[in-house]
């Protein structure tokens, strides 16, 4: 961990991240004893390699690669939920992830009820949260449904649920991966729009996605990666483009 | 405690998550210990009797509820991590919560056991004496054991998943040699088995300084207060110390 950073700044050095790849994940007691892994299957992957970036507070910040490029690996490491395997990590403030609206929901409770554990979760205490909630359950638009248990949800409803409270958090820096594509349109905008409110509010936004116009209009740098190297990092009239052209054929990549 | 919140909602959860939609919700916390006792009952007070055990089912119920807390509490937390995986991979909090709450709806449900029991006790056996001051730092100890016992036992089996098994099936001999449906002086003679029973099981002394309180209304031995009280800081600490050490993988391996 790196200490002192400002609300919103965001920084990783030569940070590497990689996973062992195998069906069956656990680690048996029998394994711990010997003092051995068992042999065979396909070798680590490496999420991350030698990573280094500055994101200063108020940036947006679009990250985009292929699948398995490294992107959810670097959000989740950000987020503090992964550890490096090498490098150091830091990001300031009070940190919001929406790397899965709802993760941490119980579908036995009411939409209300969620919103204060979702807060809890997020270090809110009761107060905190009931000065919030109004607000919430507006920008949700669930109407007397915030009173249903939430496995009644439609995946749409739970999304709207997720993300109003994730949108509640007075984040210094906003982590999102590819959450908004369930809503409609009428919700994506106001999603949007909300993210604005907090970006003009001086917090910073790393974004992941898929959808190249959502990045070039709420991003104004781009980092691409690929194979968990970082290869472009710059603004997002020159990122897209690079994107465009890595995708469609890896062999004439021009050095950026 | 910025998570002290947090905490109180994640018992909420753990304790309205389990039996949601089942006719009898929450109240299963407290048939499923109920009917245990009346099982041993059955066994060890109908079936084989203990005649040289005065009031032998008050001896019995009061040393097997403190069994019945420890061991469902550690059952319950071994998989705890496990069960909140969705939870624990996609959000940053303090993850000794889990296994906290799941220790936690255990005491309570206990704690009300153990009242209309101990009503019961004290009143049968005229056991009403000061020395029931001590019963609520006795179970402090207690609680402060289970969970740092339940915080081990639930980041170990987050990463070995053998360690649930095996525990659930050392819990059925740890019963056995438990001083629960006897005393460790009646069934030997030598004294270092004695010992061994008293002193080598760490479940036995709580056992002991809760039954003699409420049961035999007398204080208990200085040396079972102080081992209770070295082996609460001891459990708490070590377990706390594990599950931070152990913590960091935690959302690549659930």
């Amino acid at each position: 961990m790196i200490d002192g950073l400002r609300p919103g700044e965001i920084v990783l050095e030569d940070a590497s991240r990689a996973f062992n790849v195998r069906a069956d994940r656990g680690r048996t007691l029998k394994e711990l004893l010997i003092g051995r892994e068992r042999a065979g299957g396909p070798p680590p992957v490496q999420a991350l390699r030698d990573v280094s970036l500055r994101i200063e507070p108020g940036e947006t910040v679009g990250m985009v690669g292929r699948n398995g490029a490294g992107k959810s690996s670097t959000l989740r490491v950000l987020a503090g939920i992964v550890p490096l395997t090498s490098g150091r990590v830091g990001c300031g403030g009070q940190i919001v992830s929406q790397l899965e609206l709802g993760a941490g929901f119980g579908r036995d409770f009411s939409g209300r009820e969620n919103i204060f554990l979702n807060g809890a979760l997020h270090g809110l205490d009761r107060a905190q949260i009931e000065a919030r909630l109004d607000a919430i359950v507006a920008f949700s638009e669930l109407g007397d449904f915030i009173d249903a248990p939430v496995a009644t949800y439609s995946s749409g409803m739970f999304l709207r649920l997720g993300f109003s409270i994730a949108a509640h958090l007075d984040a210094d820096v906003l982590l999102i991966d590819e959450v908004l594509a369930v809503g409609d349109e009428a919700f994506q905008r106001k999603c949007e729009a909300r993210i604005a409110e907090q970006i003009a509010a001086g917090a910073t936004l790393v974004l992941v996605s898929h959808d190249a116009a959502l990045i070039e209009r709420t991003c104004e740098r781009v980092i691409v990666l690929d194979g968990g190297e970082k290869v472009f990092d710059g603004p997002v009239d020159e990122g897209m483009p690079f994107y465009h052209r890595l995708m469609g054929t890896t062999e004439e990549v021009p050095s950026p | 405690m910025a998570y002290r919140y947090l905490f109180e909602q994640m018992v909420r959860r753990e304790l309205r998550q389990k039996y949601k939609g089942s006719a009898l919700g929450v109240l299963w916390y407290v048939v499923n210990p109920l009917v245990l006792m009346g099982a041993y009952y059955l066994m060890f007070g109908v079936i084989f009797p203990l005649d040289d055990i005065e009031d032998f089912p008050l001896f019995l119920m009061v040393g097997l509820v403190v069994w019945i807390f420890f061991s469902q509490s550690v059952i319950s937390a071994a998989p705890s991590l496990l069960e909140q995986g969705a939870l624990v991979r996609k959000a940053r909090f303090p993850r000794l919560t889990i296994p906290g709450a799941v220790v936690t709806v255990q005491m309570v449900t206990f704690l009300l056991i153990l009242a209309l029991l101990g009503i019961v006790t004290v009143a049968l056996r005229g056991t009403l004496d000061v020395a029931l001051l001590l019963l609520p730092a006795i179970l402090v100890c207690l609680y402060a054991f289970v969970l740092g016992f339940a915080f081990a036992v639930s980041i170990l089996h987050a990463y070995f998943r053998d360690v649930a098994p095996i525990l659930s099936a050392a819990l059925l001999p740890w019963f056995f040699i438990s001083p629960i449906f006897f005393r460790p002086e009646s069934i030997t003679e030598r004294a270092t088995y004695r010992a061994i029973l008293e002193w080598g099981n760490p479940v036995a002394p709580f056992i002991t300084a809760v039954r003699d309180v409420l049961y035999g209304g007398v204080v208990p031995d200085l040396a079972v207060l102080g081992y209770i009280a070295v082996a609460a800081i001891v459990a708490l600490a070590g377990g706390r110390l594990l599950f931070e050490r152990l913590q960091g993988e935690l959302a690549v391996v659930v």
